[in-house]
C-alpha cells in the first residue's frame, strides 16, 4: 500500500513539473534533477551489491576450503612382506601388484611398474611411510618356484636381500554418514587424459578465462539455435559453483549469483585447485540412496579400478557422463552414452589430446562398465569392523576429516579366497535345498597366533554393504559350545583325561522355563558308557549333558566368559547344548583361545594409526592372556582332531592329498536352522556361520553344510598342519578303541589321545602284548 | 653375517639396560638373584631363526637404541608374524612391555613364550622371571614367590 501510495504522488508530481513548466526558471527547482536521483540509487544499489559480494565471498571461501580439507581416514590393508621362502606363489604377487596399481613396463624405472618373464619379476616399488619408518622406493628383483619365494634380490645392485616390504593396499575410506560419497583424489593422480578430456569438452579455455567464458556462452547460445551442441556455456568453475553451492533451478538470479561466485572462486583459488575440487565434486550418477560424486569414487564404481588406472575409453565415457549421468546410464541407455563417448573422443582427437588412430580404436571398445559393485570399499563386512574398533578412540568427526591412516590387517588374498568359496558354494546349496536365495552366511578367518583378523564375508553377496552377519547376527551356537563343557572337566586333571566313561543314556531335567527338558542324540539313539573323548568327537548330547551336570553350570558359564565372550551365559541345562546365542565374531575370540593354546588374544582388525602426515598416533599391539593351562587345551584339541579324523568333520579330509592335522568342531541347532563350524590348523581360524536372516529350516546339518565351505576355504589357504603346546608335560599315545588301553600298531583301531603324564592308562592292550606300562 | 650378530646381542643388552631405567627402581623391591642375571644375558635367538627375522630384530635393536620402543614393538609384531612360534621373540616381546610397564602383559607374553619355549630351560626360567616380578608388582606375593620357585628349579635342572 505504502509503495502504491508513493508512486502515485510521484506521478502527481511529476505531472505537476510538466503542466508547470513556465515557472521552471522563475524559482529554485523543488526537485533534484532526475539524473542526480538515479546516481544516487545507483549508488545504493552498488552499496548493496557490495556487501551482497563480500557475503558470497565468505561463503565461498567457508565452504570451499570446509569442503578441500575434509580429509576421510583412509584405510589400508596389511602391507606384504617378502623373503625368501615366504609362502606366496606367482599368481599371488601379481594379483597383489595389479590390486597396487603397477604397470607393466619393458624397463621398469618408475615407482609402481614391473615386469614379468614367468615366475621372475622385476619391480620399482612405491615408497611408502610406514610406523616403524618410511620404506624408500626400490628395485626387486624377486623369482618363485613352487609357490614360495626362491629368491629376493636389488635389482640394481643384484645382493641377496633378507626382507622388504610392498606399500598396502588402500582398501577405502571413512565418511561422513551422508548421502554423499566419495574417493578424494589429488589432481596428480588424475590421469592427464582425464583432465584434459575434460577441458576439451566442458571447457576449452579453461585455462585462460577468469571464472566466465563469454566465447563459450555466445557459441552455446548459437549451437542451442541450430540444434545438437556437445559444449555447455558454463565453464568448468561455474559448474563447481553450481555443484557445491546452488540448485538445480534454471533462474536468472541463480545465474547471476552462480557467474559472481565463479569470478571469487577464481579470484581466490588457483586454476589447479578449482580443477582438483572439481574432479572430486563432481556428480556421476546414483546408487541407490547414495550420490556418486567425483572421478576418484566413479573409476571404482563403474570401472572397478583406481582413476589412476583408467583406459581413454573409460576416462571418455565418465567425462560423457557429466552432462547428464542419468541420461547417460551406462546400463539402462547404454547406446546413448556409447555414442556421446565416440562423441567426447572425437573431440578430444580434433583438438590434438589424443591422436585420430588413438580415438579410433578407444571408438572400437565396449563401455565394460560393471555391474554389481557396490560401496567403496569391496569389503564392507571387514571396513564396518575397522569403523567399529576406531570408535571407541575417535570421534566421528575427526575419522572422517583429519586424514588418519588406519592401518588394518585384512589380507586381500585370504579375503578373495573366501568371497570366492562363499559365491560359489552358497549358491550350489541354495539351489540344492530349494531356498530361493535365502541362505545367508558369515564367515570370518583369523591369524591363530595373534588374534588378528585377515578375512571377514557378512553376506551371501561379499560386496554387499547391508547387515553384518559376523559382528550383528546372534545365533544359537550349538554344539559348538561343547568344547567349552568339556574342557571345564579336562582341566580337573585328577577326575578326567579322554578315556574317562561317560554315560549316555535318557536324561530329563528342568529347564530354565520350569519345564521338563528331555534332550535327545542327534540320531535318537543312546550309546551307553562312552569315553569323553569318543561323546565330543560324535557330539552325544545326552553324554554332554550329564558331565555337565557333573560339573555345574556356573564354572562352564564361567568358563565361556573366561575364554573371551563377552556375553552373560545363561545357567540353564540347555546351554549346555548351545541355547546360548552369539555372533561369528565371538565364537571365534572363544576358538581363538582354543586354536592359540589356551591364551585369550583380542581379535583386531587394525595395527596402527598415523596422522596425514604420517605420524604415528595410536599402536593396537597385540596382547595375551593365558587363561587356561596349557596341557589342559592340549588335551581338549586332542579331541577336537579326532573330530576331524573320525567325528563330524572327517569329510574335510577330502580337501587334503596329505593328512593335515586340524581340529574343529560342527554345530546345527533344532531342524536344522543354523549350520556353523568352527575350526582351526596351526596358522588360520575359521569360523563359518549358515542359515536364514527369517530363522528357517536350511536342511543343512554343521558337517552339510558349514564344513564344506570351511573345508574348501582351508584348502585353498593351504592351511598348515597344528603344533602342539605344552612341551613334555603331554605324551600322545595309541590307544586300541576295543580295550581303551595303550595299543600299538599291531592292533586294529587305534586312536591317538593326549594325556598329561602320568594319567594315560596303566595297561598295554592285549593287541600289543598286554602287561603293565612303565 | 657380520655385524647381525653383534646387533642382536646388543638388542638384548639394551633391552636389560632399558629394564635397569625405571624398570630397576621397582625391580629393586623384588630381588633377583646375580645366577639369574646370568641366565637372561644367554637368551639369543635359536640357529634357526630365519634371516627376515634377524633383519627385523636388528632394525627393532636400532628403535631400542635410540629409545623409540614403539617402534620396537612394532618391528617384533612384524617377526612375529613371520615366525610366530619363535619362543625367543615373544620373551622380546614380554621384557619390552616390562619396560613399558605393562607387567599384566608382559606376564602374558612370558607365559606364551613358555608355551613354545620346549625344553629351554634357560629361555623358562627368565620367562618365570618376568612373571614373578609381574605378580610382585600387583602385590601378589605368593603367586610372585612361586614363580620364583619354578625360576631355581628350572635353573637347577
Amino acid at each position: 500500500m505504502a509503495g502504491r501510495n508513493t508512486r502515485k504522488r510521484k506521478t502527481e508530481v511529476r505531472r505537476t513539473k510538466f503542466s508547470n513548466s513556465d515557472k521552471r526558471e522563475s524559482g529554485p527547482a523543488v526537485e533534484k534533477p532526475w539524473w542526480k536521483r538515479r546516481r544516487y540509487i545507483l549508488g545504493i544499489l552498488a552499496g548493496l551489491f557490495l556487501i551482497y559480494t563480500i557475503y558470497l565471498d565468505f561463503v565461498i571461501r567457508n565452504s570451499f576450503e570446509g569442503k578441500r580439507w575434509a580429509l576421510p581416514a583412509q584405510v589400508y590393508a596389511r602391507p606384504l612382506e617378502l623373503y625368501p621362502g615366504q609362502k606366496l606363489s606367482a599368481r599371488q604377487f601379481a594379483q597383489e601388484l595389479e590390486l597396487l596399481g603397477y604397470r607393466y613396463a619393458y624397463q621398469p624405472a618408475e615407482p609402481g611398474s614391473f615386469s614379468r618373464q614367468e615366475a621372475h619379476f622385476y619391480l620399482v616399488t612405491r615408497p611408502f611411510q610406514f610406523w616403524d619408518g618410511r620404506e624408500a622406493s626400490r628395485h626387486l628383483e624377486i623369482a618363485f618356484e613352487n609357490n614360495l619365494i626362491e629368491s629376493l634380490k636389488d635389482g640394481k645392485t643384484g645382493k641377496s636381500i633378507a626382507l622388504a616390504r610392498m606399500e598396502p593396499p588402500r582398501i577405502g575410506g571413512i565418511y561422513p554418514a551422508h548421502h554423499e560419497d566419495r574417493i578424494l583424489i589429488k589432481l596428480d593422480q588424475a590421469p592427464e587424459l582425464l583432465t584434459r578430456a575434460l577441458i576439451s569438452v566442458e571447457d576449452r579455455n579453461f585455462n585462460t578465462h577468469f571464472g566466465l567464458d563469454m566465447r563459450a556462452i555466445v557459441r552455446a547460445l548459437v549451437a542451442n539455435v541450430k540444434g545438437g551442441s556437445l559444449q555447455g556455456g558454463s565453464t568448468l568453475t561455474q559448474q563447481l559453483v553450481k555443484n557445491f553451492f546452488l540448485s538445480n533451478e534454471r533462474t536468472l538470479w541463480r545465474k547471476a549469483n552462480e557467474a559472481l561466485m565463479a569470478l571469487l572462486l577464481e579470484w581466490h583459488y588457483s586454476k589447479a585447485e578449482i580443477l582438483e575440487a572439481y574432479l572430486n565434486e563432481v556428480y556421476l550418477g546414483q546408487d541407490k540412496g547414495r550420490s556418486i560424486h567425483g572421478f576418484g569414487l566413479a573409476s571404482h564404481f563403474y570401472f572397478d579400478k583406481p582413476v589412476e588406472r583408467l583406459e581413454l575409453a573409460e576416462v571418455a565415457a565418465l567425462v560423457a557422463m557429466i552432462r547428464g549421468p542419468g541420461y547417460y546410464h551406462p546400463v539402462r541407455h547404454t547406446e546413448r552414452l556409447l555414442q556421446r563417448r565416440n562423441l567426447v573422443l572425437d573431440l578430444m582427437a580434433q583438438q590434438g589430446v589424443i591422436t585420430l588412430v588413438q580415438a579410433q580404436s578407444a571408438k572400437q571398445t565396449a563401455l565394460g562398465v560393471i555391474e554389481g559393485r557396490k560401496g567403496t570399499s569391496s569389503y564392507p563386512a571387514f571396513m564396518e569392523l575397522v569403523r567399529r574398533q576406531l570408535k571407541q578412540d575417535y570421534r566421528e568427526k575427526d575419522l572422517t576429516s583429519e586424514g588418519l591412516r588406519i592401518f588394518t590387517s585384512l589380507d586381500p588374498r585370504i579375503q578373495s579366497e573366501v568371497e570366492a568359496s562363499v559365491s560359489e558354494l552358497v549358491t550350489r546349496m541354495d539351489r540344492q535345498r530349494n531356498l530361493h536365495e535365502t541362505l545367508q552366511t558369515a564367515v570370518l578367518i583369523t591369524s591363530t597366533n595373534n588374534g588378528e583378523v585377515l578375512a571377514m564375508v557378512g553376506d551371501r553377496n561379499a560386496r554387499y554393504p547391508g547387515f553384518n552377519r559376523v559382528l550383528d547376527a546372534k545365533r544359537p551356537i550349538g554344539s559348538l559350545v561343547k568344547p567349552a563343557v568339556y574342557l571345564t572337566a579336562l582341566q580337573q586333571h585328577e577326575r578326567y583325561n579322554l578315556m574317562t566313561k561317560l554315560k549316555d543314556e535318557s536324561i530329563s531335567l528342568k529347564g530354565g522355563d520350569g519345564k521338563i527338558w528331555s534332550p535327545k542324540n542327534y540320531d535318537g539313539s543312546t550309546h551307553g558308557d562312552v569315553p569323553l573323548y569318543e561323546a565330543l568327537v560324535h557330539s552325544y548330547n545326552l553324554a554332554t549333558v550329564r558331565l555337565g551336570m557333573e560339573l555345574g553350570f556356573e564354572p562352564i558359564a564361567a568358563n565361556i566368559e573366561k575364554l573371551g565372550v563377552d556375553e552373560r551365559i545363561p545357567p540353564y541345562p540347555s546351554m549346555l547344548l548351545g541355547a546360548v546365542e552369539l555372533s561369528p565374531m565371538q565364537v571365534a575370540q572363544m576358538y581363538q583361545a582354543y586354536a592359540s593354546g589356551g591364551f585369550k588374544t583380542p581379535l583386531r582388525a587394525i595395527r596402527e594409526v598415523l596422522t596425514v602426515e604420517g605420524k604415528p598416533l595410536q599402536r593396537y599391539s597385540i596382547q595375551v592372556e593365558q587363561v587356561v593351562d596349557s596341557v589342559s587345551i592340549q588335551l581338549l584339541n586332542s579331541a577336537l582332531q579326532e573330530v576331524m579324523r573320525s567325528g563330524t568333520g572327517r569329510s574335510v579330509s577330502r580337501h587334503f592329498s596329505d593328512k593335515r592335522v586340524l581340529a574343529g568342531k560342527t554345530g546345527t541347532t533344532d531342524e536344522l536352522r543354523d549350520s556353523w563350524f568352527a575350526g582351526f590348523g596351526s596358522d588360520y581360524l575359521g569360523i563359518v556361520w549358515l542359515g536364514t536372516d527369517e530363522n528357517k529350516p536350511t536342511g543343512l546339518t554343521g558337517s552339510s553344510g558349514a564344513l564344506v565351505i570351511w573345508g574348501d576355504i582351508m584348502q585353498r589357504l593351504d592351511v598348515q598342519s597344528l603344533l602342539p603346546y605344552a612341551g613334555d608335560q603331554v605324551e600322545n599315545l595309541p590307544i586300541d578303541i576295543k580295550s581303551g588301553l595303550v595299543g600299538n600298531e599291531d592292533c586294529k583301531e587305534v586312536v591317538f589321545l593326549a594325556f598329561l603324564k602320568g594319567t594315560a592308562p596303566k595297561r598295554y592292550a592285549e593287541c600289543a602284548g598286554g602287561g603293565e606300562r612303565h | 653375517m657380520f655385524g647381525i650378530k653383534q646387533h642382536l646381542i646388543l638388542f638384548i643388552i639394551l633391552l636389560l639396560a632399558a629394564c635397569t631405567g625405571p624398570g630397576e627402581r621397582q625391580r629393586s623391591a623384588f630381588q633377583v638373584s646375580e645366577a639369574d642375571k646370568q641366565a637372561e644375558d644367554k637368551i639369543l635367538p635359536g640357529v634357526q631363526t630365519s634371516k627376515p627375522v634377524l633383519a627385523l630384530l636388528q632394525q627393532a635393536n636400532d628403535a631400542a637404541r635410540d629409545g623409540k620402543l614403539h617402534t620396537a614393538e612394532s618391528q617384533l609384531e612384524r617377526a612375529l608374524r613371520i615366525e610366530p612360534r619363535n619362543a625367543v621373540l615373544w620373551h622380546y616381546m614380554a621384557k619390552l612391555r616390562l619396560h613399558q610397564d605393562r607387567l599384566g602383559e608382559a606376564a602374558g607374553m612370558a607365559a606364551k613364550s613358555n608355551a613354545l619355549a620346549g625344553r629351554n630351560k634357560k629361555l623358562q626360567a627368565d620367562n618365570w622371571r618376568i612373571i614373578a616380578h609381574a605378580r610382585h608388582q600387583k602385590g601378589d606375593k605368593k603367586g610372585a614367590l612361586e614363580a620364583q620357585q619354578k625360576v631355581e628349579a628350572l635353573l637347577k635342572e
